[in-house]
């Protein structure tokens, strides 16, 4: 981080010049905090995956009949609908940002700062298509209070909407750094860390695409 | 020490003292206001207990004419001890101790240890405020829903939603506070530093942290949809509306176990700094303690369950396998401690005391243990007393004891100054006598089957003596404090002078001024084992 | 390892044996002498609570030797090892020792593996529940009352019993069980986690609303004619400690008598309604419908109260004067189900109204 860099400035012969940059070669320190951050993020969406499974396992409508989803919801999420072009639009992002990320690798900033566009504007797509989807379910009378369906539906994908939305913020730091011309090859931290976090937002959206409409 | 700058020119500007604690990135400062933000709420949280302690001195309703507010009082106890107390207090030490017992000039990111730092005086007032917003939580610390759910005769104020908020906001500050010791344990060790010779407070950080990375974000998903079920009607946990009770429970004590180990091992950490050094011997077994460490971290993840064992929703024999097996580390530990005292040369300075009094408290706590795993005689001891007594041996028999042990240690090094010998030993006398009759008749109050939690109780229950006898041990605990404030106060203008290393310790920290230098070092002495300082003061050889 | 280079003298290794010693044999004494009967539960009085009472005696007896071995190592090292003005060599600087690791890893796991396996073998008898129990009580812990329905053998319900704490003056109240027969009791809660503790019994179970726990006891025949205190044991807010009861242990003819009395009671028809001011008054999410009522002074009057409650959830309406007094002190009745309430003739004056379960329930009755 720039604190350290500060600090060694004066003497880089000195004894501890050496120990706040990584003499050992290896993982970054941003990108070892990011890998951490995204460990502890997925144990997060691991207490809302068990809260998920052990609400579905338990449920039980008024009539007394074990269904999931419950009869009144069974043809409201379709995935072969519009939540499978967000789907693919995230996919698509993940490449884009990865492409972003080979070329900035190779200093190629024009095709780092093309894709990294990219990739910002689909996240955005993302988000607005989920927001047109939210207003369809509410339309046909799915919230977060219509029973354990809805809550556990809203609350898994509402909080996957705030990740991407992390995650558009962060890429729009990185593309307007990159505009700066902050980034080389040698010096890109930052887009390797955000592209992690954005690749993590991705897998969790893969799996909570197949397990919300396909299980 | 050389003097001679390696450092960034001071500024040529000044803004005052004050505003270069608030916008430091020093971990040092850091660490310090860490330390000074949880004494505030350590006396936040011991006047509530005394409230507690008062009207629980004698049956009836004396003190406290709504029993709601009695509910309020211990809720908040509990959750500022443990949340802005003990964990952001060890966390506070591992953040002055950690990067210079390594070798490094700060830590991995300062300035996100800032925002990890500033984020605890945002959560305590949140948390207190809610006193003052028509009542703050009450369902207690572990908030068990429907209790803590909203509505009527449940928790419909705003004071368990302020709760939830400043939870999650003390959970995302260890989280990030995690993150950063494991980054810079990583990636910032001086050259020599091994991991095995990294000192075993460090160690203990370094299991800390990875717990608190994995186990706090899991709490936090369960205090989001207690908010959800509370604000937006969601149903995860209310029983008539098709969620489940114990769910929470579960989700609760997966991070709350682990919480368990994050509040203790920091302290014992602390512990085998100072009993090395004041017995002028090495750790016993250091190896053997960084295997226990681990052994109780990894096992610390398959023990939830047993804060559940009476709720007839649990495995119960693996839960009480595992529980009982964490004994099997934690009792290494005890005896590699014992080991270091042995045939040691022992300088009872305070501490040492306090970390004797660590290893006599924490024992029994740690006996105490072994009877919780024990299901059907938690069926027995459950929610009693008993419980109370066991977390307080536990956590402040041990934790608060280390702490002690740990301020007194480093206060030189933070101030520069000594704390007084003689007002520190006082202190000692009285917290361990008032502990012992605060706590110890808890454990008879609880197999006479005092259940916790109650504001008042029948006369002839027969438990007014051990009652009255630990409402009189709790104010000698609060009065111990004010020999150690005036031990500071005193102190920091004219205790004797520390110099570099005071104690003659083992690690780095004690290569350095008094207090360090910012950015720490001016030179490192070589790193040949864990003890590097006391090898440069006797020689390799003597190691 | 090499051999400590200097010899200690012997006075301060003889002062420091002979403290630890002496510490030991205090704390055995104290054993041996009865005085430390505080550090074990109560008596036991069903077989089950004999199980677990056995148990622990053995846990005990573990963790008491280990606490006497390791605080006499901490004393002894205190004691003996302090460094004087005149120690300017280190001492011998132990790294380890690989054996005592082993020693110290062995023996702690072979006690804890023994514990495990004598806890699950107690817990299988403590924790074993019956196809066919003599007796079956539904225990219901609504906030902030327990009530106990009697069930037949097929489950159904014979009897409530809404009055949960025994009354040492009437002898009214509590939940009566047979010596010598196995109970079987089914728990369940309408509104927030309770959970059901006795102390003599030596267990607890928790009452978990959404799910029903069961657990099973056989008082000792020794025990009839006793009475024994139970009480909530989980946090369920403002009322928690006033969640009392009384298990009652009779001999099986007793039972029988009781709870005849009891059916004959739960049968019994609502007293009629007298001629006279007649007040209705309804109690709904824990709340009446109405916080003032006006009565004529000195004349009996009645109210006929609905408890609209799920039930589980029980109410009352009690009258205390602007001293305190309790002057009226009536049935709870279940939620669900209505009542009649026969209230004397009382003086012109202002009267609170309250439900006796739930604090918040108040309300102002003007006599005049």
């Amino acid at each position: 981080m720039s604190a350290d860099s500060h600090a060694l400035a004066p003497a880089d012969h000195s004894p501890i010049s050496g120990l706040a940059h990584d003499i050992r070669g290896g993982i970054s320190n941003p990108i070892l905090g990011m890998l951490l951050f995204i460990a502890s993020e997925i144990m997060f969406f691991a207490g809302l995956f068990a809260a998920y499974f052990s609400t579905r396992a338990n449920f039980v409508d008024a009539n007394g009949v074990k269904e999931w989803p419950p009869s009144e919801f069974a043809d409201i999420l379709n995935p072969f609908s519009l939540i499978l072009v967000a789907t693919v639009i995230l996919i698509l992002s993940s490449v884009t940002l990865q492409m972003a990320l080979w070329a900035i690798r190779r200093d190629d900033r024009t095709g780092f700062l093309r894709n990294m566009a990219f990739t910002f504007i689909l996240g955005i797509t993302f988000l607005l298509l989920q927001a047109y989807d939210y207003s369809l379910l509410f339309q046909e009378g799915l919230t977060m209070g219509s029973g354990p369906f809805g809550t556990t539906y809203f609350t898994l994908t509402g909080f996957h909407g705030a990740h991407v939305f992390g995650g558009v913020i962060m890429l729009g730091v990185v593309l307007y750094r990159g505009m700066s011309g902050q980034f080389s090859s040698r010096h890109h931290d930052a887009v390797e860390a955000a592209s992690l976090y954005w690749h993590f937002v991705d897998v969790v959206w893969i799996v909570l695409f197949t397990i919300l409409y396909f299980l | 020490m050389a003097t001679h700058a390696l450092r960034p020119a001071a500024p040529t500007y000044s803004r005052g003292r004050l505003y270069e604690w608030l916008t430091t990135t020093d971990h040092k400062k850091i660490g310090i206001m860490y330390v000074i933000n949880s004494f505030v709420f350590f006396l936040i949280g011991g006047i509530l207990a005394l409230v507690v302690r008062t009207e629980l001195a004698q049956p009836g309703l004396q003190f406290l004419s709504d029993e709601s507010v009695y509910n309020q009082i211990f809720t908040m106890h509990a959750t500022l001890m443990i949340f802005m107390f003990v964990i952001p207090m060890l966390a506070g030490l591992g953040n002055y101790a950690v990067p210079l017992m390594i070798g490094a000039p700060d830590m991995a990111f300062p300035r996100i240890n800032a925002l990890s730092l500033w984020m605890l005086p945002l959560a305590g007032i949140l948390l207190v405020a809610s006193f003052f917003t028509g009542g703050s939580a009450a369902a207690g610390w572990t908030s068990y829903p429907p209790l803590s759910l909203d509505g009527p005769l449940k928790s419909p104020g705003t004071g368990q939603d302020l709760w939830i908020v400043g939870l999650i906001l003390i959970g995302t500050s260890s989280i990030l506070g995690g993150i950063n010791f494991l980054v810079t344990i990583f990636k910032m060790r001086a050259p020599g530093m091994t991991l095995f010779r990294m000192p075993i407070m460090v160690w203990t950080v370094l299991v800390t942290s990875v717990l608190v990375v994995m186990a706090t974000p899991v709490i936090t998903s369960a205090l989001v949809m207690l908010f959800i079920d509370r604000n937006y009607g969601g149903r995860f946990f209310d029983p008539f509306g098709g969620g489940s009770a114990v769910l929470y429970q579960n989700i609760f004590w997966f991070y709350s176990h682990p919480a368990v180990y994050v509040m203790i091992l920091p302290a014992m950490g602390v512990i085998s700094e100072v009993l090395p050094v004041f017995s002028r011997k090495p750790l016993f077994g250091f190896k053997a303690f960084i295997f226990a460490t681990a052994g109780i971290g990894a096992l610390g993840f398959s023990v939830w369950a047993h804060h559940m064992f009476t709720t007839g929703s649990v495995f119960l024999p693996f839960f009480s396998l595992m529980t009982f097996l964490i004994a099997v580390p934690t009792g290494v530990k005890m005896f590699n401690w014992v080991f270091t005292l042995f045939r040691g040369q022992l300088t009872f300075s305070t501490p040492l005391i306090f970390a004797i009094g660590f290893l006599t408290m924490f024992l029994i706590g740690g006996i105490n243990g072994a009877f919780s795993a024990s299901v059907p005689v938690d069926f027995a001891l459950h929610d009693t007393y008993w419980v109370v007594a066991h977390i307080h041996y536990v956590l402040f028999g041990g934790s608060v004891f280390g702490i002690f042990a740990g301020l007194y240690y480093w206060f030189p090094k933070m101030s520069g100054r000594m704390l007084d010998e003689g007002l520190g030993k006082i202190q000692f006398v009285l917290m361990f006598i008032g502990f012992n009759l605060t706590f110890f008749p808890m454990q008879m109050l609880g197999l006479a089957g005092m259940p916790r939690r109650i504001a008042d109780y029948a006369a002839d229950a027969g438990w007014n003596d051990w009652n009255m006898a630990a409402t009189i041990g709790g104010f000698l605990i609060a009065a111990s404090i004010l020999p150690f404030i005036w031990n500071v106060f005193v102190s920091l203008r004219n205790g004797k002078i520390a110099g570099d290393d005071p104690w003659e310790g083992n690690t780095l920290e004690w290569a350095t001024s008094s207090p360090p230098p910012p950015y720490n070092f001016d030179h490192l002495p070589e790193i040949r084992s864990e003890r590097p300082v006391f090898d440069a003061r006797h020689g390799r050889g003597a190691h | 390892m090499s051999p400590n280079p200097r010899k200690r003298p012997a006075p301060e290794a003889l002062i420091a044996g002979l403290v630890v010693v002496i510490l030991a044999a205090l704390v055995i004494a104290v054993f041996l002498t009865g005085w430390g009967s505080s550090l074990y539960p109560p008596d036991a009085v069903t077989q089950q609570g004999r199980d677990v009472r056995g148990l622990y005696d053995i846990v005990f007896a573990f963790g008491l030797a280990i606490f006497i071995l390791v605080e006499g190592l901490i004393v002894w090292s205190v004691l003996r090892y302090r460094r004087r003005p005149t120690d300017s060599d280190l001492p011998t600087q132990t790294h380890g020792n690989n054996i005592a690791e082993v020693i110290w890893t062995v023996i702690p796991t072979a006690i804890v593996l023994f514990l495990f396996v004598i806890s699950w073998q107690t817990l299988n008898k403590v924790d074993a529940v019956s196809a066919r129990p003599d007796i079956r009580i539904h225990a219901i812990a609504g906030q902030f009352q327990w009530q106990f329905e009697y069930l037949d053998q097929d489950g159904k319900k014979v009897a409530t019993q809404l009055t949960p704490a025994y009354d040492t003056a009437t002898g009214a109240g509590g939940m009566a069980v047979p010596v010598g027969r196995s109970v079987q009791v089914t728990l369940d809660s309408p509104d927030v986690i309770h959970a059901f503790y006795v102390p003599r019994f030596l267990f607890k179970r928790d009452v978990v609303p959404g799910q029903t726990n069961t657990f099973e006891f056989t008082v000792d025949a020794s025990e009839a004619g006793q009475v024994f205190r139970g009480q909530c044991a989980e946090l369920c807010g403002t009322g928690h400690r006033l969640m009392l009861f009384s298990v009652i242990a009779l001999s099986p003819t007793a039972y029988d008598a009781w709870l005849n009395a009891l059916i004959e009671k739960s049968n019994a028809t609502p007293a009629p309604l007298p001629s006279g001011t007649v007040l209705n008054v309804t109690a709904e999410g824990i709340k009446f419908d109405t916080t003032t009522l006006d009565v004529p002074a000195d004349s009996p009057f009645a109210i006929a109260f609905t408890n609209k409650d799920p039930a589980g959830v029980t109410h009352d309406i009690d009258i205390r004067d602007s001293n305190g007094t309790v002057v009226a002190n009536e049935d709870t009745i279940n939620g669900g189900t209505t009542t009649n309430y026969t209230i004397n003739p009382l003086p012109a004056g202002t009267y609170t109204f309250f439900c006796s379960i739930h604090s918040n329930m108040t309300g102002t009755l003007t006599v005049k």
